[in-house]
Formats: structure tokens, sequence, C-alpha cells
């Protein structure tokens, strides 16, 4: 018979095997999803494959953790430290593993802590000094890795004096947020105090953080260390820039525009970070790549498995769970044939692209922003990134129009760049659409755009034309004018509505736009297994 | 029937990303699937677009495509591969929807494929509107009026009819995606616009609507030999008009009496046999609360959210059993993995209550339209198991992770009592905090009842809840003190905390609301013998010895090993 690893046939509990305690991530919700089910199902195995008795903690009955036959014990329960210490009295474990659960496992690593209760992998006090803005920035000066300048603030006063001294715009956020929660890119002063007046509640208590926004290409990279040796499994890039919020980017693996300079800060400073922060386990850092000094900046850390894991794992062949789970336990990284360092790059290329669920959601602005919307991701695979692309689009739901016609609406800071991308879809024979001021600069750098009326202008108006079928695409960048932006999230609730995909960013597009060529190619696009990718043996 | 040894390989097609509607539960079903298939000595080939999958992982299937889930991608998968089946049932309404391309298009035929487990033309029939009402009149069993609407002027019929209020459903779409109810000639005029346009066979349906009425589900199996079981009962807390992905749910149903539960279930079992399903599905029923009187609203033809909740629920694996089923096996053939003793064929009996409640995503977009209604806007969703409701409904509220821990939320409690009527009228997710506000104020299960139409019964346990938290408020100095003093405090105080446990108040609620440490509450329960213990889910109320260690926690007398 096949089965899983780890998958006994005799579930009856062993009385001399040790037990450890594996605490789930509760219901899918938008930043927290399937993925981290899967991280906690295949930390189960590891631990059963080890000769431990793995118990799992878990209360969302959709689930492959909650299955009856996954772990040697369930306990269906909600995920609060008092349940969660009603069952560790009734148990007696050797510890807890919180890394695999996301947000919610971690946020029990504390009181559990604070119980006696052993958590295995990173220590309490290493997850704390990770999620701790002061202490983390200590760490970050410390090693000398660069971030993006910024403070934590307790008042709008302090936030208008930080923003002036590093210059707008700047990200603006609460100090603990999940999923990038009333998360702002702020350009001016003006609405900076708005911010501060409406969007939060701020208090000595809760600060928040003001940093530069900084221009340039967002990466993300997971790591497994055992203290001393450090896998990097892959880097993954993401798609569009910075500013969209990484549960809401393409990204692809391997990265596609950084320089060897560029990956090999990554890898060192993602390096010296996990031996600094003593990591036994997993971690997941994202950086901006600074277009202006080209320097990776550290913009925030997960001492803990991320959306990522399963995506890498399944493109770098690396059980990344099993292999942070048996550093837990004592393996180290050597002693399961890793070697510290970036793994070398498979000959596949994927892509990663989230996907939304906004038809369902009436009134809910579709424009991607620091604040992350998606409800589920997919991935394209194959042996080239437009194909890659391709899939990943169609996969996503985007029914990739290789001709037709579109309506562009760009904001004035966008129309430049936004001309660019327009031009080729023109050329590939596409009609072009646009309001006023965007069909205006169209005409002026050569592109025969057809004007339409804006949404105020009466009948036959923007919306009308989305709504009559015969739009195929939407490209629609969003403004920091607000009462541009009114309109705007009106023309975008209209795609969804007609089921017109609408792009709001132009990487999105200029990604698209590589899709469409690729499909226009004619070439056949690869069919192979996970396993076949792997090995190189695609046609 | 021993399994079909024709069938060698097989196709499983998966669900593809998380999206409102279709969430972790094909992931689940998905697994166990091939699993099962695996067990019987099948190649399992398996298709999905989300990695993030247990599924496509190569230690569940053999051969594993993370492949857009089209019919271009699939047909090359299929000539690659040649599975002798096709198995479309478990991949929810995604993978419904390409096997019913792919078998359309012929492809299924020309590589020399079939479909396994129910077949296409059941799948019709349970899902093409026309023609279920057709079979249901045949069967002579009853659904509302209703009007299959293909173009707006078809409208006429059901406005000349004047029934109001109508509910309009598009056809083949996720979660309800662009149905609603309309109480007037613009409202359905709008709404059957949208429909149309989100449904993929351009059809919705549009029947009357049973406001007020009890909404209750049936999971029910059957083989190719015509055994048909039911798996479990579940019933909504909120009446007809919410969608049941938005709805609270109960399992089994507990208001039902038992000539309504049979009179349900035996509709149920006729309605599975009348359509010809080999395999799982869901009977959804709506249940006059003044009569016996009763109308069948749905079927789903396959696994669904609601089989993965009633798997959960019971210990029954519905997924697992409706995979054997499709490679020809008999539910007396199938063991019961719970206890290992029993097979398949016998029906799942409860000795506990469980509790469903969904997560929505509006802590993300406080801008969106929070009111629940028949389109589905949870993204997931919490159950959790006690020996009775009020424990089990606590339990999943402190699950839900919206930083509400029990009966009471900051947002109701800063309500206006207009708002909280509102709030109960006009079903949204603050709507059970409101109800408890509400009696915290005064109000009348009576009241609550005629805004909401919410039963009586679950109204009347609220209650008792709400006067349990009162009591413990008014006897708070007593707590506190008990927290802080070594010394084992009046009987009155120990009987008060051991009901408010067995009602499942979490500490932290009882921090709250007597002033006291949580952990002193906790230290105190402890040193009084106030913990919990642990029952398994068996899947026959301990009538045979489980095998499989499936735990939920209740402060009763005893444990189970």
């Amino acid at each position: 018979m096949n089965s899983a690893p780890g998958h006994r046939k005799d579930s009856v509990l062993s009385e001399t095997r040790k037990k450890i305690v594996v605490i789930g991530s509760g219901p899918i919700r938008i930043g927290q999803g399937i993925e981290f089910d899967y991280c906690s199902v295949h930390c189960v195995w590891a631990l059963r494959e080890a000769g431990y008795d793995a118990i799992i903690v878990n209360n969302n009955p959709e689930t492959v953790s909650t299955d009856f036959d996954t772990s040697d014990r369930l306990f269906f329960e909600p995920l609060t430290s008092e349940d969660v210490l009603n069952i560790l009295d009734r148990e007696e474990p050797e510890g807890v593993i919180v890394q695999f659960g996301g947000q919610t496992a971690i946020n029990l690593a504390r009181p559990l802590h604070e119980m006696g209760i052993r958590i295995f992998g990173s220590s309490y006090d290493s997850i704390d000094l990770a999620e701790d803005r002061d202490r983390f920035e200590k760490v970050l000066s410390e090693l000398g890795i660069p971030k993006p300048a910024g403070r934590a603030v307790t008042n709008a006063e302090a936030a208008v004096t930080v923003a002036s001294e590093i210059g707008y715009p700047v990200l603006v956020r609460p100090s603990y947020v999940l999923g990038g929660r009333a998360m702002e890119i702020v350009f001016a002063e003006e609405d900076l105090r708005r911010y501060m007046q409406y969007a939060v509640d701020v208090s000595p208590k809760a600060p928040i953080l003001v940093d530069k926004y900084v221009l340039g290409k967002e990466v993300e990279v997971d790591v497994i260390s055992d203290g001393v040796d450090c896998l990097l499994p892959g880097i993954m890039e993401h798609i569009e820039r910075a500013g969209v919020h990484s549960g809401d980017s393409m990204a692809v693996y391997p990265p596609q525009s950084l320089s060897q300079d560029v990956i090999d800060q990554i890898v060192d400073s993602a390096t010296r970070l996990a031996r600094r922060l003593e990591v036994r386990g997993l971690m997941n850092i994202q950086f901006v790549v600074d277009n202006a000094t080209n320097t990776a900046q550290v913009l925030e850390v997960n001492p803990r498995a991320s959306r990522t894991v399963p995506y890498l794992s399944k493109i770098t062949g690396i059980p990344m769970v099993r292999v942070a789970t048996h550093v837990m336990l004592g393996k180290t990284l050597k002693e399961q044939g890793y070697v510290s360092g970036l793994h070398p790059n498979t000959g596949s290329i994927s892509v990663k692209a989230p996907v939304f669920s906004f038809a369902k959601l009436a009134k809910v602005d579709i424009g991607l922003g620091p604040e992350m919307k998606s409800t589920g991701e997919i991935m394209g695979m194959d042996t080239q990134y437009s194909k890659a692309l391709y899939k990943a689009m169609v996969a996503s739901g985007i029914d990739v129009p290789t001709r037709g016609s579109m309506i562009a609406t760009l904001a004035d800071a966008d129309k430049q760049e936004g001309a660019g991308v327009i031009r080729q879809f023109s050329d590939f024979g596409f009609d072009v659409y646009a309001t006023g001021g965007t069909a205006r600069y169209l005409k002026t750098v050569g592109i025969d755009a057809i004007e339409v009326k804006k949404l105020h202008e009466g009948e036959g108006n923007i919306v009308d034309l989305i709504k009559s079928g015969k739009i195929d695409l939407l490209i629609n960048t969003l403004s920091s004018d607000k009462r541009i932006e009114r309109e705007g999230t009106q023309i975008r609730r209209a795609s969804v509505e007609a089921g017109v995909p609408c792009l709001t960013s132009l990487d999105t597009a200029q990604a698209l736009l590589l899709a469409l060529a690729a499909r226009r190619g004619g070439e056949d696009f690869a069919l192979a297994t996970v396993d076949e990718y792997l090995a190189g043996t695609v046609n | 029937m021993p399994r079909d040894a024709s069938i060698k390989k097989v196709l499983v097609i998966g669900s593809g990303p998380i999206i409102i509607g279709q969430a972790a539960e094909f992931d689940y079903a998905g697994t166990q699937a091939c699993r099962a298939l695996r067990e019987e000595g099948i190649s399992v080939v398996l298709i999905n677009s989300n990695p993030a999958t247990i599924m496509t992982d190569t230690e569940i299937a053999d051969r594993v495509y993370i492949e857009p889930l089209n019919v271009e991608f699939a047909e090359r998968v299929i000539a690659r591969e040649r599975p002798d089946g096709i198995l479309p049932t478990l991949g929810g309404q995604t993978g419904l929807n390409l096997a019913t391309q792919l078998a359309e298009a012929g492809i299924v035929d020309k590589y020399g494929a079939r479909l396994l487990g129910t077949p296409l033309k059941s799948i019709r029939k349970a899902e093409d509107r026309h023609e279920f009402r057709e079979l249901m009149r045949e069967i002579g069993e009853p659904v509302p009026e209703s009007w299959i609407v293909e173009e707006e002027s078809q409208l006429d019929e059901p406005l000349k009819s004047g029934i109001w209020p109508l509910i309009v459903r598009p056809a083949y779409t996720l979660g309800g995606t662009g149905g609603g109810i309309a109480y007037n000639e613009a409202e359905l005029r709008e709404i059957t616009r949208r429909g149309l346009s989100l449904s993929m066979h351009h059809q919705v349906m549009i029947e009357r609507y049973l406001a007020g009425w009890k909404e209750v589900e049936y999971e029910v199996m059957r083989d190719a030999n015509d055994t048909a079981i039911t798996v479990c009962n579940m019933e909504n807390f909120d009446p007809m008009g919410v969608h049941t992905g938005d709805s609270i749910v109960i399992a089994p149903s507990q208001t039902l009496s038992d000539k309504e539960y049979q009179m349900l279930r035996t509709a149920s079992l006729k309605i599975i046999r009348a359509l010809g399903i080999e395999g799982g599905c869901n009977v959804q029923l709506s249940l006059s609360p003044h009569s016996f009187d009763y109308y069948v609203i749905e079927v789903n033809p396959r696994v669904s959210r609601s089989s993965a909740l009633a798997s959960k629920a019971t210990g029954y694996p519905i997924a697992r059993v409706a995979a054997k089923i499709a490679v020809g096996l008999h539910l007396e053939e199938i063991d019961n993995a719970v206890t290992r003793k029993t097979l398949a064929c016998f029906e799942p009996a409860l000795d506990y209550c469980v509790v469903k409640i969904p997560r929505w995503p509006f802590d993300k977009f406080n801008v969106a339209d929070r009111r629940i209604s028949t389109q589905m806007k949870a993204t997931g969703e919490v159950m959790a198991i006690d020996r009775a409701f009020e424990p089990a409904l606590h339990k999943a509220i402190r699950s839900l992770e919206v930083g509400i821990y029990g009966l009471q939320s900051k947002a109701s409690s800063k309500m206006s009592d207009v708002e909280i009527e509102e709030a109960i009228r006009i079903p949204n997710d603050e709507r059970l905090w409101a109800i408890t506000e509400a009696l915290r104020r005064g109000v009348m299960v009576e009241e609550i009842h005629s805004l909401s139409a919410i039963d009586p019964w679950f109204l009347r346990k609220l209650k008792g809840m709400v006067e349990l938290e009162t009591e413990i408020k008014s006897q708070s100095s007593a707590i506190l003190a008990a927290s802080e003093a070594e010394e084992t405090p009046p009987a009155d105080v120990v009987s008060l905390l051991t009901r408010a446990k067995r009602a499942g108040f979490p500490d932290r609620s009882l921090s709250d609301l007597t002033g006291a440490v949580e952990l002193q509450i906790r230290k105190l329960r402890k040193r009084l013998g106030i913990v919990p213990v642990y029952k398994i889910v068996d899947t026959c109320a301990a009538e045979f010895e489980a095998e499989t260690p499936y735990f939920y926690s209740c402060y009763d007398s005893e444990n189970e090993q």
C-alpha cells in the first residue's frame, strides 16, 4: 500500500513514544489561508516519521489537519491559551510547535512560554526579537543591515515630523498588524493627518509606524536555519513594485531581474539575521530592493513558516516543513544533507498569482495596495517565464484576451509609463478606449485612443461601456486624488460586476503582455508533472 | 460487488484556488479520495492549479500536474496519462464544471476514459433547475413555485403571480454568486440582470422566498446497489434567506420533532435514489415552523463544504466512502475507518452537539456591505464540539479570532436600541451579539423571534446564557475574592463556576465579568477540580469502541481514553 510518510496503520497511542503538540491555524481568512494547514500537516508527518506521537489542535472543519487519521491525536478545540493549556495539562507532551499555524499559533508562543511550556524551534525570545519593532531595529543596526528609514510614533504631530524628515511618500501602519490591515501609502501631510485622525486608534500602547516608502522590487525569502547553517531554498521576486501587499502580488521563482550583487546581499543578510535571531526552523524575510541605491533593505521578518513555503517546497523539491521540523527536533541541516546558502535554481520557472473573490463582496474596492485582499493563490509552471505567466494568469481566472477592446484610465503620475504599456496592447491590435485626460495624452504620443465619457458625463459613459460586454480588459491605475478615486472605485466595481479583468498595476499589465505574447507565439506550453519539472526532463 | 478491476488509473480534478464559496474543504476531500483510491491499488493522476494543498503532494497522488484547470490543459493531461476513469465530484463546483465540459466536448470518450461515481445524467438532473423541478414533481416531493428565466422578458409570469418576496438564484455558480431577494419589480429586474450575467448557462431560477422557514440539510450517501444512508442532518440557526455557508449551523438538528426529522430524512433518501447519485450528496430542505409543510430547495450532487462539516461532525469520512463507491464498492463492503468494526452502511449517531460559525472577511473590508443573505461572503468557518449547544457555541465564538471571546461584543454593546433591532432584523455578521445584547437589555424572546424568525429554542438557550452571565456578574466580588484567596470558596461560588464552565464560558469572559485575573481563575478552577474531560468522536455514540483518537473537551465527569 502506498501511504503518506509517517502514516501509521496503528493509531493507538503508544505509552513509550514522546508526544509533541502542533498548533493549527484556525479558520481560513484573508491573510491566513490553506498554506498553513499544508504546513501543519507536513509537520505532523515529520514528527511521526521521527518517532514522536503528533497531536494536533485545530478548529477548522474544512481541513486535512483535522482529518481523523492525519495525527496520532486530534483535539477539535479553540486555539486560545486556555483551551490549549487544558490539552497540555492532560497530554503532558515534550512541548509544542507554533511555527506552522500562521499568526494564530505564533501568538500563543508568549502565553505558553510564560506557563513554562517548551516551544520547539525558535525560542519565545527569538520570536519576540523578530516581532518587537524596537528590539528588531536594534538587531538590524547592530548587524549593519539596511531598512527603510522611519520610526514608531504615538501622535499625529510626531508622525508629521518623521515624515518631513524622511520625505514623502511614506508607508503608515499600526505596529501590530496581520496581513497589512489599515496600511496606507501617504503622499502628503494633509493625508497623513487624516490617516492619523480617522484610520487608526493611536495610543502609546498602539504606536503607528511611519516608514519611507521605497520605490523598488519586493523580494521574499524563506530561510531554514539550525542556528549555525542557514538554507535558502529559493528567492521569489514580486512582479508588482513595492506597495502592493505581498499576498496580493504576483511573484516569480527564480528572480528575473535581480543582479548577482543584490542576490548576494539578500543571502548574506538572511543568513546573518537567522544566526543573530537564533532561528531554529523557518523564518520568512521580505526585502525591498531600492532602485536608487541597488540595496536590499529589510521590510519585515516573520519568525515562522510563511505562505510561500508550500510553493517553494514544490518548486525546489526541498520538503521545507519536514527539514525545519527535524531541525527543531535537533537534527542539523548538515545531518540532513543540506548546506548553507541559496539552493541552486531548478530548471523550471514558476509564477504565483493571487485570486480574489470580489464578485462576492459588494462595495469592496478592488484596487491593490498595502492591504491584502486576495482569498487564495495559484501557480503556473513552465520552462519559460512568459509561458509560466500565461498559465498563472489563466489559472487565476483572467481570461487572457489575445485581441479585442480595452479601456485605459491612467493616473497623472502613471501616464508616461502607462502609455508605453498601452502602446504594446495597441500594437497587438487592441482597440484602446480612454477617458478624457488619458485619451488626450495617448494621442499626443501617437496612440490612437477612442475617447469615452467619464462617469459623470452622462449616458454612454465608461461604466456603460464596461457593462456593454464589448470590453475585454480594463487598466485603471490608482490616483492619489480622492475625488478622482471615488469615480475609480465605481469603474472598478463595474468591471467586477461585468466580469471584465481589471488591472490596477502597470507591472501586472506588463506581465499580461508577456503572457499574451506567449499565447500568440503559437508554441506549445509545457505539460509535465511536478517531479518532471524538478528532474528537468521537460520538453 | 468487488471493486471494478478495469479501473487502474484515475484522474482526480482539484478545485483550484481558495475563493469565497470554495475553501480548504476540497483539499480535505481530494486528499481522502486519493488515499482511498490508492488503498485499492489504483494509480492516481491529479490536476490542480493550487500547490498549497496536500492533495498535490507526491506522497498523496502518483502523478501531480500543477496546471490551469481548463479544458485545454486538462485534455492534454488526459491525452498524456490515458486514465481509465475521471473522478469529477471531489473538486467542488470548479472540478465538476470542468469534468462536465470535458465530457460534453467528447474529450472523455475520445481518450477511452469514463466519469466515475455519480453519472453525468444525475449531475445534470440535480443542477439544472428545470430538470430538477420536473423530477421532484414526478416523485411527489414539493418544490417552491418557481420560474426558469433566461432573458429579462420572461419576468412577466413571476410578476403576474403576485408572489412576494421572490428569491433569485443563478444556475451553475459558486456560493450563490449574483443571487438575491427581491421585494418589488425594480429589485427583481436588477437582480435577475446581474444573475444572468454571472451564470455560466445564462439561467436563473426565480422562486417563492420562504421567509421565516427553517433551513435543514441532510448529508446522504448511496451506492450503485441502491443502498442509501443519511450521514447526519444539520440545522441552520438563521432561517431561510441566509446562504448555508453564511449561516451558523448546528448538528444534529435541535428544534425538529422526531416526526419532522424522519419526514425530511425519508424525503432526502427518496431524492438521492431518484437522482441516481453514486456517492455523496447534500439535500437542502425548508421546513415550515408552523406545520409539517416542507419544500426541497436544492441538491449538491457532489462532496461540498457541508459534507466536510458533516464528516468532521460525525467522524464519517464522506469523501473516502464516495471515492470507494465510485470504483464500484458497495456501502456494506467499505470499512468504517473510525471504529474499524462497523461498515460504511451504518448511520452515525451523535451524543454531542456541533456548532459551526462562518468566518467573514469584514475585519479586512470595513467598507464592505456586512449584510448576509443568499450570496455567500465568508472565507472560512470554525467548528466546535461539546455536550450541549451552549458550550459548543461558546467554543466556536472564541475560535473565530475576531477579538470576541464570548457573548459580548464591543460593537453591539455600543449600539442604540434601534440599531440593535435593525441588526437582529436584517441578518449580518454581528447578529448573534446583537441578540445577546438585546436579551441583556431585557428584550423578550418573542420579540426577537418576531424580528428574526430564529427558532425560540435557540433564543431561549441564548437567554439562559445571558442570565448566567448576569449571575456571574452579580457574584463578581465573591469570585474575585476566591481567585485571590487560598482557602476553598463557598459552595454557591463553586457551583456557579461549575455551571459557567459547563455552559462554555471561557476564563477570559469570567475574568472580564468579575475583574479577576484570567490565570488566577484558572488556578482556582484547577484547585477546585473544575477541569475539562475529553470525549471521543466515534461515529456510534460509544456503541462500539473507536480506534481513532479524535477528542473534544467538556466539563463533564468522565474521561474517554
